[in-house]
């Protein structure tokens, strides 16, 4: 009886979430440093408008809305998996060093002028080295601690960017720019779309069938191996798809943080814990962040464009700084 | 129908947990498992479902080694239940979600819980006493009532043996009475059987119809509680001098 109310509540809550992130890329294809009129939209959608607002819908706004959808969703399933991996609800792609990790793999096959599938698989090989370091590292003999598992994911990040650095001064001066604003987090030098769409499906779909494990495992090892769960697969499996969502969102946008630990933060006071709502909610709410924050970013200081990731941190620090205080 | 140690050699690093041990558990029967603090017992509990590092015929589960539960963990989880020493609480949850985790190893992959798993955990929660708060976030509980909640959760998962790493454990005086009382119960009436690491020597004397005493160096001793349980025993296994005292009701031994 409770469950079947609250089962309906949550199909409602997604069904509002899907129809929401629809409507926010709706309204992304009118806004930006040139306005669009309905009836522009509509002419567009015809075929007899201007050429040029028929590049800026097609070729512009509609592909960037969906980056930052696939971004969004892919960073927000990535955190959730993080979080239940090291039981720690701070636990975040970006913060843990594992988008560090995914960006300067990415950068090395940048340089060497690699095609957009070999810069993705290189980020996912970045991004699988950094979650396994991090994970060794922090569970160490004495097992787990808050301040040891974010000091350990701190460093490593920190290790990541001065990698970064170092590759950037190798770096031919005509890329520098389009690099740095890669790194910061931004949607406008897109890289083609389709591998993003295809690792956040295949991710998703893999997920799913996890979550009520992952139910279980939040409350540790040993409790989820007594109630039937084979723990060391289970943790594999999650290292590989937390690495190649983190890498998928990173080769599409850069560096753009905090999104996986904002939106399951709000999305577990909205639903509750029960990942089989959560992780499609927070796919969608995070997707929805992101097409939201691209347009505040697209318009706040038009016509210069911000990196989208400079919204999410302005987001995502305060909150990370006022959940890390409650939490000891 | 009984878990069967089977000569079971264990040890830390290089320190001896026990030695051959050979030892019949069955249903209906309420052990304790007696040592000092790091002779090895809650080791002991969790090798006894732990299938990743099981050897052939050690440790035999309903008349089947525990290596061959590898590829039916979930059965496994049917049959035997633990309850930790310790649980993490870092996620917001409700006491009743908390609980119904002890469905998992009865659900396949896309079920969900249906109203008779809700029963069953609400059921668990009556017996420790806690329906009351099954809304109430897991964080907000006492010691004692996050104890209570493991033993709920442990209850939901319903299986015939239960190992439990001292489940008295942050509880008031009333509270273990109450919950040894319930486990007495529930092992005698629905024919469980009970494996529980204990400190309190006493308390395992009132309620347990057996006992294994790990000495540490790998020497144990296996019995009834009437026959283990005495002055130089204890003395032996916690290495201090202890002294009987009795009334007509009660037997207690108390360091002297």
């Amino acid at each position: 009886m409770i469950i079947k109310t609250q089962f309906y509540n949550h199909f409602t809550l997604l069904a509002g979430l899907l129809l929401l992130s629809g409507l926010s890329i709706i309204l992304s294809i009118f806004v930006g440093s040139a306005s669009l009129s309905i009836a522009d939209v509509f002419d567009v959608l015809l075929g007899d408008a201007t050429p040029l607002h028929q590049a800026l819908i097609y070729d512009l706004r509609l592909p960037r809305a969906f980056v930052a959808f696939a971004t969004g969703a892919m960073l927000s399933i990535a955190g959730v998996l993080m979080q239940a991996l090291l039981r720690n609800p701070l636990a975040d792609p970006y913060v843990l060093g594992v988008s560090g990790g995914a960006s300067f793999a990415a950068l090395l096959a940048m340089l060497f002028g690699l095609g957009t599938i070999a810069i993705t698989g290189s980020a996912f090989l970045g991004a699988l080295l950094s979650i396994f370091t991090v994970f060794l590292l922090a569970q160490g003999k004495g097992g787990w601690t808050i301040s040891r598992l974010l000091l350990t994911g701190v460093v490593m990040a920190a290790g990541w960017g001065a990698m970064i650095s170092f590759v950037l001064v190798i770096t031919p001066p005509d890329q520098i720019y389009s690099m740095l604003f890669w790194l910061m987090g931004d949607l406008s030098f897109s890289r083609p779309l389709l591998p993003g769409l295809i690792i956040l499906v295949i991710g998703l779909l893999l997920t799913l069938p996890l979550c009520r494990q992952l139910n279980v495992l939040i409350w540790g090892d040993a409790q989820a191996s007594s109630l039937g769960i084979n723990t060391q697969r289970l943790r594999i499996t999650i290292f590989f798809l937390a690495s190649l969502l983190t890498a998928g969102a990173v080769s599409l946008a850069g560096g753009v943080g905090f999104v996986g630990l904002v939106v399951p933060h709000f999305m577990r006071l909205l639903v509750g814990n029960d990942h089989r709502i959560l992780v499609p909610a927070s796919a969608l709410a995070g997707a929805i962040l992101l097409i939201v924050a691209d347009m505040v970013a697209r318009t706040a200081f038009a016509p210069q464009q911000i990196p989208v990731g400079v919204i999410t941190a302005f987001i995502g620090v305060p909150m990370f700084l006022y959940l890390l205080r409650r939490s000891t | 129908m009984s878990i069967q140690l089977n000569r079971l050699t264990l040890s830390i690093g290089n320190k001896k947990i026990c030695d051959d041990l050979t030892v019949e558990f069955n249903p209906g029967e309420f052990w304790a498992i007696l040592g000092i603090n790091g002779v090895g017992k809650s080791t002991l509990l969790h090798r006894m479902i732990a299938v990743s590092t099981a050897m052939s015929d050690e440790i035999i589960i309903d008349d089947k080694s525990l290596f061959n539960y590898r590829q039916h963990r979930k059965l496994l989880a049917t049959k035997v239940g633990l309850l930790l020493q310790e649980y993490e609480y870092n996620f917001p949850c409700s006491v009743l979600e908390a609980t119904l985790i002890g469905r998992h190893p009865y659900l396949s992959q896309w079920q969900w819980e249906s109203n008779e798993d809700i029963k069953i955990a609400e059921d668990a929660l009556k017996q420790t006493d806690l329906l009351d708060l099954k809304d109430r976030q897991v964080n907000t509980l006492s010691g004692g009532e996050k104890r209570r909640l493991n033993l709920a959760t442990l209850l939901t998962q319903d299986p015939l043996y239960y190992l439990l790493d001292e489940p008295t454990n942050h509880l008031d005086l009333k509270a273990q009475i109450n919950t040894l009382n319930s486990l007495k119960k529930l092992i005698n009436d629905n024919n469980k059987a009970g494996i529980m690491v204990i400190h309190d020597a006493n308390l395992a004397n009132r309620y347990c119809d057996n006992v294994l005493m790990l000495f540490g160096d790998g020497e144990w001793a296996a019995g009834s509680a009437a026959s283990l349980i005495n002055t130089a025993n204890l003395e032996r296994l916690y290495g201090c001098t202890i002294e009987k005292l009795s009334n007509e009701h009660h037997t207690i031994y108390i360091p002297g």
